[in-house]
């Protein structure tokens, strides 16, 4: 037998495996347009500083501007949960958190 | 036995992308804090579950719409606010009631507090304001840095660890517990707002509202999907355990009952046909409606820091601050910080406070993290928020506008 019948691959630039990589990277790079990112994060910022000046706005016409002078407040603490870092704030309003590098399920 | 950053009863992989809808196009991969999504460029990507935090922030900003959450809430709200038996109790964020009425066609940035408690309250809700729970965290948080701050100055043995860092942000408290756990102990032990209101909600609410605390249902309404997540930690059952030693034996119940996005709370009111602009403003049914100014700038990135501050300055001097904008914490710099001489009358001298804000996580926070690890912070106090410009860019928010809109506008 001569080797006449033996398979060699194509001497193109890219094997087979690697043609398909790079056409789907190419695909996904014509599926977001150059200057995406850039133009999202500014639109993004946009919205972030309406709302946000709507918030601040809604700090600046409030009646009462520091939580310590807020009325409910005080009579939360003083009807039911005694003071801050009190016995029932402990129980009620502090938490512990998980280390989740050792857990197990 | 196999290792999982998730504790049993917890919401895992509440983010999803649908393989048939993703172009591979790693736009997701720019706002993910936690380089959890892979997948090769062109192929479809995928979330691993145990880095996500569950923050949305892929979901809000991928061009294509392929990113969903797994779980929503909205049905079993629907069906509780029929039951007359129950009394449904709506804890409403901050950074609600300035973005809903995007998705009711309003132009961005409308205040719409008001209105928002009117349409909850036609749709059969108590109107629960989470800026109560914000004034209430202030207390707390502000406080614990207070007594923080006075055993480090006294040098005692056993005092808790500086810089205190915030416990406010899911997404946050997720990622210290995953990837920096020997850095919990900065951590406040104070509750999220969320998670103190649905504790109020059911222990001190239940006597204002004169109802058995498990006739209550919780429905926290947020600009978030962590806070799904955050709501269904086994640990966060304090009510139920309070109301057990006092004598009760009912079945355990959640302190959050269900957590409904900003975007879920919008497809609520238009499948009740309650139309949000055209709606009767309302002041609120209860004590937990008054709220202050340092309670509502808590959904903007350096909002509980500015809120502390001027708690702070008025329990350490004994006086208010006399300008209560913090300016140098506001605007969205990846990393803001701020400096203060602040006389304390407890201790007798000047003390002076550096304080840092932190938000867009994934790009700002593990230098200063890693400051901390040797022990070379400058800083007193840390307010770190996931999200870029904090919970008003949260991944609950409405997309219209700020995300995949465009695409359809194509």
């Amino acid at each position: 037998m001569t080797d006449k019948y033996q398979f060699t691959e194509d001497g193109f630039l890219l094997s087979r495996r690697r043609f398909m990589a790079v056409g789907a990277a190419i695909l996904a790079l014509l599926a977001l347009p150059v200057g995406w990112l850039g133009n999202r994060i500014a639109k993004r910022n946009e919205y972030i500083k309406a709302r946000a000046d709507a918030l601040y706005m809604d700090d600046a016409i409030a009646k009462y501007r520091v939580s310590h002078a807020n009325p409910a407040i005080a009579r939360y603490y003083s009807e039911f949960g005694g003071e801050p870092l009190g016995h029932l704030s402990h129980e009620l309003l502090h938490t512990h958190f998980v280390d989740r590098t050792k857990l197990k399920s | 036995m196999t290792a999982t950053s998730y504790q049993p009863g917890e919401i895992r992989g509440l983010i999803q992308i649908d393989a048939l809808k993703c172009k591979g196009c790693d736009a997701c991969k720019q706002f993910c804090p936690t380089h959890a999504i892979e997948g090769a460029s062109g192929a479809p990507h995928k979330i691993d579950e145990e880095r996500c935090l569950s923050c949305g922030q892929c979901l809000i900003n991928c061009p294509f719409g392929a990113i969903h959450e797994t779980q929503s809430a909205l049905d079993t709200v629907l069906t509780k606010l029929q039951d007359p038996n129950t009394e449904v109790v709506g804890i409403l964020a901050p950074a609600v009631r300035v973005a809903i009425g995007e998705a009711f066609n309003l132009p961005k940035g409308q205040l719409l507090t008001n209105k928002l408690y009117g349409a909850m309250h036609q749709a059969g809700f108590k109107i629960f304001d989470c800026n109560f729970a914000a004034d209430l965290t202030i207390m707390e948080e502000g406080s614990e840095f207070i007594h923080r701050l006075h055993a480090n100055v006294r040098q005692e043995p056993d005092a808790g660890k500086l810089p205190q860092f915030t416990s406010c942000c899911p997404g946050w408290v997720r990622f210290l517990e995953t990837e920096y756990p020997s850095l919990l102990p900065h951590l406040s032990t104070a509750k999220s707002p969320q998670q103190m209101a649905g504790t109020v909600a059911k222990t001190y609410g239940a006597k204002v509202y004169e109802m058995a605390p498990e006739k209550i249902f919780t429905v926290a309404v947020m600009p978030c999907t962590s806070k799904k997540l955050e709501a269904s930690r086994p640990e966060f059952k304090s009510a139920w355990r309070f109301h057990q030693q006092h004598g009760s034996d009912a079945a355990p119940y959640a302190d959050v009952d269900a957590v409904l996005t900003t975007r879920e709370m919008a497809e609520l009111l238009k499948r009740l046909d309650i139309h949000l602009p055209d709606v009767a403003e309302y002041k609120g049914d209860s004590l937990f409606s008054q709220y202050t100014g340092a309670g509502t700038i808590f959904g903007n990135t350096g909002g509980v820091m500015e809120a502390a501050v001027r708690t702070a300055h008025k329990v350490l001097t004994g006086e208010e601050l006399a300008k209560l904008e913090l300016a140098p914490v506001r605007g969205l710099e990846g990393v803001k910080e701020a400096e203060l001489t602040i006389h304390d009358q407890q201790l007798k001298q000047d003390v002076q406070l550096k304080v840092a804000v932190v938000h867009d996580m994934g790009r700002n926070i593990r230098p200063l993290l890693e400051q901390v690890m040797a022990g070379t912070s400058p800083y007193h106090f840390i307010e770190v928020m996931n999200c870029a410009g904090g919970c008003v860019n949260g991944g609950g928010q409405p997309i219209n506008g700020s995300g995949t809109s465009w695409v359809a506008q194509l």
